[in-house]
């Protein structure tokens, strides 16, 4: 058996901190439980603020202390996706307090040695941005009593040798183990420093003042006794919450909110070794208390890909042009991220060189990127329609409508070449009517002069949009080909034009 | 050179023969690729994309239009053939089976003509970034942002084979010269239609063709001036045969109706047939 631990010494701290602006981080924090001080940062540290002083004793200490609220909810969830992270590299992944466990003898192999895999684990735990020790032993409570106590022992004799691994236990200290403070404040009052001091006192003594667990710990650390764990899953769902330390007024400053909680939704997806298909960002928004103004209680932006991906980067370019289209109906006060659509398959294989099936990934990816800056409906396709009327025979489709449609529906015929008559390319939205003179259509103060025609359309009776037309190409005074018409039916009325540009030949 | 040779070729040397060493050349074009003489086309290192026009090709650096590069060509309105001219190449990016990007077209496009003038409208994404009427949450942006924006994204993504992009007048040449840069990680070519007034004022893309009609009494052709180009100036105009429009008929029929003055057309236009 080969353990990894990896341990998150300031994990609530860093839970609360990365909603801050990036000075005030730099700024002395502390975390806050009932009245007394949790977690402080290296700056509080350095102030003289500890864990365990009362409100008060910090605030005196550092004048400039900045509190958060301790919440587990939020330690429980940053702690989650650094198990999700780790799952992405073995199935077998238990929690010891807030260490997260590996076992990783299986999958070896597959990564390449011991190294190799460490290498990747604190590439794939990078973006969730916290600070980790990692530590390996051959028993699963020995590594987590290493990663907690230094951060140096990720390799080593003891990572396969289970004597070293109990040689070096022995000079750790007696804190690392035990129910909690109490014991170590009575065992460091007793003079029991490292836990080779426990060693040489008699077993029934320490069990009857300290309890079973603590011998029991110590045994399972040195691999004397076994050590079953129950394996943890990634759920079904993945659903984030992050409160704002700040409310945002902007969608931009929401982004970067958002782009924290993208991070653990990517190692949700890699846990269960699939791939986004679409994802909800819902923004909660402060309430008002104004009866006039009606404001949701929330927006949601939900965010669907053409192609699942599994790529931070790509996913927060698709928010930040989302989120820079929308406009925020109150301030936000805390976002959710909800993704139940996942694609279960394997990523497409990475090339060395560019081939045409890249090429088209990578033009999918475009695509996504214009369509959401943009709009669906502005990226777009031609399908070409069967019918006369020059202005029915051509839609333009957003291109997933396309996408969806079988190919061959959108192909056109191959006789295309065959066309009896000449199409222009250029059709103007609506015809131009044209004024008439000495029975000859003018454009910009000159006449036409009618080259080809008449071609006879007169179709539609049946859907009411009846057009009877005769086209001619005509000739404008610099020489470029245009496309008119000529009403045909008997004019009710003789002020209305007879002649229109329909189009012109590009 | 050849005179300064005999200096070193000393006959006792010179037997047997020995490995002459490389006559350094003074042609630019072999220092290094990206020069030429004033008097030569300027050679396309990063490849060209045939016309489908012999005569265009012979005067186009490089034997075509050239890719990681803008190629500007300016036209007094829309429909004077301009997609013809370019059609055939298109074409063949098509049939590489890479795909074609149109950015703010100014109508829709008869998807029918097109498939006659050979494109294939499954690998054609039109872009209509363009609207000036809706409000939109980017209001205080420009009107050109979005194309701009839509366009650079294209190009330099590197996965479009073909751009043709018709700009709205006034883009700014700090725009233009984002753009140049980004197409250069664009391995095909990137058309610019623009309003003929931008033909004064000097631009960065490399390649610049000033279209025109070739008059009444030619329809189905194009009249071509090549404004910029690496090489020297061209001073004449170059006449393409477009695919026709009309039969041949109508054209001798619009040959004869140029040859009279028309009822207003003062100005005499030259018709050497008809």
């Amino acid at each position: 058996m080969l353990w990894l631990a990896v341990h998150p010494p300031w994990l609530s701290l860093e839970a609360f901190a990365a909603t801050l602006p990036a000075d005030q981080r730099q700024r002395p924090l502390a975390l806050l439980a009932d009245h007394r001080v949790q977690a402080v940062n290296a700056a509080a540290a350095a102030a003289g603020v500890q864990p365990g002083l009362k409100r008060a004793t910090a605030l005196a200490l550092a004048p400039g202390l900045q509190f958060g609220q301790a919440d587990a909810a939020r330690d429980a969830q940053a702690l989650q996706a650094l198990v999700h992270a780790a799952l992405a590299f073995t199935p077998a992944v238990a929690l010891d307090g807030s260490t997260v466990l590996l076992e990783v003898a299986s999958c070896l192999r597959y990564f390449g040695g011991a190294d190799a895999l460490l290498a990747r684990l604190r590439q794939a735990l990078q973006p969730l941005g916290h600070r980790v020790q990692i530590a390996s032993a051959p028993t699963a409570l020995g590594a987590a009593l290493l990663a907690r106590w230094r951060d140096d022992l990720a390799t080593g004799p003891h990572r396969d040798d289970l004597a070293a691994l109990q040689r070096l236990l022995d000079e750790a200290p007696v804190w690392l183990l035990g129910p909690g403070r109490e014991h170590w404040e009575a065992l460091q009052g007793m003079g029991l420093r490292q836990l080779s001091d426990l060693l040489r006192l008699p077993r029934a003594g320490l069990a009857r003042r300290f309890g079973e667990d603590l011998l029991d710990e110590l045994d399972r650390a040195r691999g004397t006794r076994p050590d079953p764990r129950i394996w943890l899953e990634a759920p079904e769902r993945f659903d984030a919450r992050l409160e704002l330390a700040m409310r945002a007024d902007h969608a931009d400053q929401v982004l970067h909110a958002a782009a924290l909680l993208l991070a653990p939704l990517v190692a949700w997806a890699q846990a269960r070794q699939s791939r986004v298909q679409a994802f909800v960002l819902q923004m909660q928004h402060e309430p008002r208390h104004r009866a006039e103004v009606v404001t949701p209680p929330a927006t949601e932006l939900r965010v669907e890909l053409a192609e699942p991906a599994a790529d931070i980067a790509h996913l927060q370019a698709l928010l930040r042009e989302r989120l820079a289209r929308v406009q925020l109906a109150a301030p936000t006060l805390e976002l959710r991220l909800h993704c139940r659509e996942v694609v279960r398959q394997p990523p497409p294989n990475a090339e060395l060189f560019p081939t045409r099936h890249s090429e088209r990934a990578g033009l999918v990816r475009l695509l996504e990127r214009l369509r959401a800056r943009l709009g669906d409906e502005r990226v777009l396709q031609l399908q070409p329609v069967a019918d006369h009327r020059p202005e029915r025979a051509c839609r333009a489709v957003p291109v997933a409508d396309v996408a969806g449609a079988s190919p061959a529906a959108a192909a056109p015929p191959a006789a295309a070449g065959g066309l009896p008559w000449p199409r222009p390319v250029w059709l103007l939205p609506r015809p131009l009517p044209l004024p008439d003179r000495q029975a000859m259509p003018w454009f910009e103060g000159r006449p036409l002069q009618l080259l080809a025609g008449p071609e006879r359309i007169e179709t539609g009776w049946w859907d009411g949009g009846l057009a009877t037309r005769d086209y001619f190409i005509a000739q404008a005074a610099d020489g470029s080909l245009l496309w008119v018409y000529r009403a045909r039916l008997p004019v009710a009325d003789a002020a209305e034009p007879l002649w229109f540009l329909q189009g012109r030949f590009g | 050179m050849a005179a300064s040779l005999p200096l070193f070729a000393d006959p006792a040397f010179a037997h047997p023969a020995p490995p002459a060493p490389e006559p350094v050349s003074c042609e630019p074009v072999q220092l290094h690729p990206a020069l030429w003489r004033a008097h030569q086309l300027g050679r396309q290192r990063d490849g060209t994309v045939a016309s489908g026009f012999a005569e265009l090709d012979a005067e186009l650096p490089g034997g075509g239009w050239p890719a990681r590069a803008l190629t500007e060509l300016l036209l007094p309105h829309p429909g004077i053939g301009e997609l013809r001219l370019l059609a055939p190449a298109l074409a063949a990016v098509q049939q590489g089976g890479r795909s074609l990007m149109w950015f703010d077209p100014p109508a829709v496009p008869c998807g029918w003509t097109l498939a006659a003038l050979g494109l294939d409208l499954r690998q054609l994404v039109i872009v209509q970034a363009r609207d000036g009427l809706q409000p939109r949450a980017r209001g205080r942006l420009p009107a050109a942002a979005d194309v701009l924006w839509a366009l650079e994204q294209a190009l330099k993504s590197g996965h479009v084979g073909a751009v043709l992009a018709w700009l709205p007048p006034g883009v700014r040449p700090e725009s233009l010269r984002r753009l140049q840069l980004a197409a250069q990680a664009h391995d095909g070519p990137a058309f610019l239609l623009r309003e003929a007034a931008a033909l004064a004022r000097p631009r960065v893309a490399p390649l610049r063709l000033a279209l025109a009609p070739a008059g009444p009494a030619r329809p189905d052709e194009l009249a071509l001036r090549i404004v910029k180009r690496r090489g020297p100036p061209l001073a004449g105009t170059l006449r393409l045969a477009l695919a026709p429009v009309l039969s041949t008929p109508a054209r001798a029929r619009a040959g004869r109706l140029a040859a009279v003055p028309a009822p207003v057309a003062a100005a005499p236009v030259a018709a050497d047939h008809g």
